[in-house]
């Protein structure tokens, strides 16, 4: 459980106070236009914090660094311990940075019953990693998700924007040499899908 | 309240009415019927409240059945009583089979990640979480799992410490950073068992109001970094005092034992400080039990200082004084007491009979009953504290108003926030705040940053823009004399023009001015006003401003010392007596007592609880008219820099060691009272001055500072209502006999800064 799905303030990792990180705002013209949009959506900019951070995660290599909860912050002209309360709440918020592709192996009870476990198990001796890790290399991170409502073609492991239906410990190898050769599917994929999502009439990034 | 319509409830079996609205909590509190509570407080929103589960009550209200018939439907599931509000024909019942269960397992669950470290914890003995269970919760746990392990005591600010293993999550601090202080700092973070309190990206907790979170946390989770280990709730005495570090006067506890001063808390005065205190207050009252406290009488002999006893002293001070003759000046005295202050001028206008005698570090030091009070008829602050919360808009203008009344800065952000007043910030550019916690800016509907000094230019704009674009009422416009003396005054400074002067924007002129051309629109202005060059015009323009909407009572030029309106009433002035009754033959300002130190007119200086040199504002001069003057008295608790180069120091007493009053800023004269002694041979300033009196003009002794309130109260009209039962715990406001609300206009021309020295 070390470092479980990357919570950034290991709690107990400081002993006091910390200096303010300092503030570096990345978001490109695209990502303000998007945010604009998003905010008409709702009353008052508070309801936005959500898409918010999903454009953040994008805008920041699919992870939300404290600047990137800054940004957000500023933008929305909210206080910036509520955007990292929001942030720290959901799991699909990266608040550590991950590997280039994100290996998200659903262990839920269809997968579980299909050999999930023994897939997780041989990544974890292939990349030599436990879950929740990343490889030295920086390429994979491997974490464990809950059900992802594909139990049709379970075990199931979700990299970036796609789902890999049918894995077993036999292909598992030639999706990771896939991935690797592959510069599709990375976690700030994910984050862009999920922002069009919010802007359904227009083509967002990429 | 009294249009909000009564509803008949019951409780327990009692039937009561209570207003529409009103939450079960309340209701049952009034008729003394006991819910148990965690996380609920009046004073903070339900947004993110009834948390704590731990007010659960049964309810039934009434039903109407398609028959016409009612019954009694009882809700299928306990409800929180401190979210639920009353109607019509409701019944609760607190005390039920099912209610006393409920309660025990909230209480396992809350206990449950909870470490039952309480013979280490501060909190211990005044604990609701320990009070509650041993009053409702199960006597053992069936938890068997390691609980949730965190370091102990992380410095979250300067002052508290927090214990994240006690917390359980009522967010009560976390609503108040965001309700009542406004910083916004602390919010829950990660979720589920995870859940935890904390700053963004574990930065300091860096509020103004951090203290305050120590008491309203029910456990031990917030605590104070200066209180904790000192001692045990149940070893400490409690007394009523005042706190001494602003004119704001809060009510505070002194909570004392073994003569030393452990921690302070607040006291309620709904209309002072209703139940916070700023961090200057509670963690800066360490003073009166500092080590440095001179204990003894002190004569400087040969460079040294030496300690000798009263007799000594007062026979040595009063050869002086007399030699001294009529060359004698008193300074200072905005940290002592309303019967100090009226003993020391008694002494020296009738015993001295000198009238040198002022309070003021300058830079300004004009006659005390022109500008403001001859216009007005008041001299500072006119509105009550309270009475801020009533504005429609408030204008903060050229004040740090978090620095330099923390407690009016409340105020301004409860009016913005539970009652929807408009906020116009109108100060310098240097005070514009970006990230800081605790300021105006944060919350202001209209933010006016202009270059240091263009206020007039600033306030013509905003008169420009109400004449001319028909803002004002027309009926008040016909009623007023003059008007064309601020027409002609205004006339050339379109809001484009004043804003380019001022270096801020035309459209935010535009719009301050809308806000601010109402009725109930109030003043506040700060030390930049006061101690600027070219203070009275801009005090003339604001009067204007307030005259053409239609405030005149409603401008606020609030003191910022201790009891610095107590030393203005007590007349501590060279120009009044106390009651602010004039003098034919004003005697010496301060800035003029210092120069005639150095010049040899003034022989003898007695400084009053001042350390001048660094608070007068010419450094130099204050330093050497004491080197000068061959003859200084200094009455301090320590030596300061300013008693370094006294020839006597006299011990005084503190606030927690003497009774006394204060008079704060909206007037309001406060009550404090002793707590402990440190040393007999430490005297209150009235009791020096009575007995220098008795001994050289045969005057009667005062024998207890009631008995000086007794004859304040008799001899100064204005005090008239402050004899000490009448003030009670809560203090009494006095006001102007004739405040003049009908005031003319002044007309103001515009210096520009370049004239203005730095």
């Amino acid at each position: 459980m070390s470092e479980q799905a990357g919570y950034v303030p290991v709690v107990g990792a400081v002993a006091e106070p910390q200096p303010a990180p300092e503030k570096s705002y990345r978001f490109s013209e695209q990502a303000i236009q998007e945010l604009e949009e998003i905010l008409t959506h709702y009353p008052d900019k508070k309801s936005a914090i959500l898409p918010a951070l999903w454009i953040a995660q994008r805008e920041y290599d699919g992870y939300l660094p404290p600047q990137a909860i800054q940004e957000v912050a500023d933008r929305l002209e909210r206080p910036f311990v509520e955007v990292e309360g929001v942030a720290t709440f959901y799991t699909m918020y990266n608040l550590r940075k991950r590997g280039r592709h994100h290996l998200e192996v659903c262990t839920c009870l269809t997968c579980a019953v299909m050999g999930a476990y023994e897939v997780v198990h041989h990544l974890e001796k292939r990349l030599g990693v436990k879950v929740g890790q990343t490889t030295s290399d920086g390429e994979f991170t491997l974490s464990e998700v809950e059900c992802l409502n594909y139990c049709g073609a379970a075990t199931v492991v979700q990299v970036g924007d796609k789902y890999f239906g049918n894995i077993t410990k036999e292909n598992v190898d030639e999706l990771i040499e896939t991935l690797r050769n592959s510069n599709e599917f990375t976690p700030a994929d994910l984050a862009n899908a999920i922002v069009r999502l919010h802007i359904p009439e227009r083509t967002a990034k990429k | 309240m009294a249009d909000v319509p009564m509803v008949n409830i019951k409780i327990n079996g009692i039937a009561l009415q209570a207003p529409q609205g009103e939450k079960v909590i309340e209701a049952a509190r009034r008729i003394n019927v006991d819910i148990p509570f965690f996380c609920y407080h009046p004073r903070l929103t339900m947004e993110n409240g009834a948390n704590c589960r731990m007010c659960l009550v049964e309810v039934a209200t009434p039903r109407k059945n398609p028959d016409g018939s009612v019954v009694m439907a009882k809700m299928p599931k306990p409800q929180t009583a401190c979210s639920l509000p009353v109607s019509e024909g409701m019944e609760v019942w607190t005390e039920t089979e099912q209610v006393i269960a409920d309660r025990r397992g909230v209480l396992e669950f809350l206990l449950i990640n909870h470490p039952l470290d309480c013979p280490i914890c501060d909190r211990g003995g005044e604990c609701p979480l320990q009070n509650n269970t041993i009053h409702y919760g199960p006597p053992t746990s069936r938890f068997i799992e390691e609980k949730r392990h965190f370091p102990k005591a992380y410095p979250l600010s300067e002052y508290v410490v927090f214990d994240r293993e006690r917390c359980i999550h009522c967010a009560r601090c976390t609503r108040f950073t965001q309700d009542i202080s406004g910083d916004a700092q602390l919010d829950f973070l990660f979720r589920g068992a995870d859940m935890e309190v904390g700053t963004f990206a574990h930065t300091r907790f860096s509020s103004r109001f951090s203290g305050n979170v120590i008491e309203l946390c029910p456990v031990g989770a917030l605590l104070s970094r200066t209180y904790r280990f000192k001692a045990r709730p149940w070893d400490l005495m409690t007394q009523k005092s005042i706190c001494t570090q602003c004119s704001n006067g809060c009510n505070i506890k002194i909570d004392h034992r073994v003569s030393q001063l452990q921690r302070v808390n607040a006291r309620v005065n709904e209309a002072v400080n209703e139940e916070w205190t700023c961090d200057r207050g509670k963690f800066g009252m360490d003073y009166v039990s500092s080590p440095d406290r001179i204990t003894t009488p002190l004569v400087k002999r040969d460079g040294e200082f030496q300690p000798v006893t009263w007799d000594e002293i007062n026979t040595l001070i009063i050869d002086r004084l007399q030699e001294a003759g009529a060359k004698v000046g008193g300074i200072g005295g905005t940290r002592s007491s309303n019967e100090d202050l009226y003993v020391w001028q008694k002494f020296f206008r009738q015993t001295l009979r000198v009238n040198n005698l002022d309070h003021r570090m300058g830079p300004h030091f004009r006659p005390t009953n022109s500008g403001l009070y001859a216009r007005f008829g008041y001299h500072s602050m006119n509105n009550a504290i309270a009475d801020l919360e009533k504005m429609k808009t408030i204008l903060v203008f050229g004040s740090n108003l978090v620095d330099e009344q923390p407690i009016i800065y409340l105020r301004v952000r409860k009016a913005w926030r539970a009652k929807g007043a408009g906020i116009v910030e109108a100060v310098p550019r240097s005070m514009k705040t970006g990230e800081e916690a605790n300021h105006v800016g944060e919350f202001a509907s209209v933010r006016l940053y202009y270059r240091p000094g263009t206020e007039v230019a600033l306030l013509h704009g905003l008169l420009n823009v109400m004449l001319y674009e028909n803002l004002l009422s027309a009926e008040r416009l016909g009623e007023i004399k003059n008007l064309s003396i601020v027409q002609n005054a205004v006339k050339s400074w379109a809001p484009e023009i004043a804003a380019k002067e001022c270096g801020v924007e035309a459209d935010a002129i535009r719009r301050a001015a809308r806000l601010l051309a109402t009725d109930q629109m109030a003043i506040l202005a700060g030390e930049t006003v006061t101690q600027h060059p070219y203070s009275e015009d801009i005090l003339n323009a604001l009067g204007n401003l307030a005259i053409l909407t239609g405030n005149p009572g409603n401008i606020n030029v609030p003191v910022t010392e201790n009891n610095q309106q107590g030393a203005m009433d007590m007349g501590i002035l060279p120009d009044v007596l106390p009651g602010y009754v004039g003098l034919d033959q004003p005697g010496l300002n301060t800035k003029q007592m210092l120069q005639g130190a150095v010049s040899g007119e003034i022989e003898a200086l007695w400084i009053s609880g001042v350390d001048l040199v660094n608070r007068f504002y010419d450094r130099d001069l204050a330093r050497r008219a004491l080197e000068a003057c061959s003859f200084v008295v200094v009455t301090e608790h320590t030596l300061t820099e300013t008693a370094q180069l006294a020839d006597v120091v006299l011990p005084t007493q503190s606030v927690a060691e003497r009774d006394g009053t204060f008079t704060n800023v909206e007037r309001r004269v406060q009550r404090f009272f002793k707590a402990f002694e440190i040393s007999p041979e430490i005297h209150p300033e009235w009791l020096i001055f009575s007995q220098l009196a008795m001994r050289m003009g045969g005057t009667a002794p005062y024998f207890s500072a009631r008995d000086i309130l007794r004859e304040i109260a008799a001899s100064v009209p204005i005090y008239q209502a402050c004899t000490p039962r009448d003030l009670g715990d809560q203090g009494v406001r006095w006001h102007y006999p004739a405040a003049n609300h009908t005031a003319d206009l002044v007309g103001v021309e515009y210096r520009a800064p370049a004239a203005v020295s730095a």
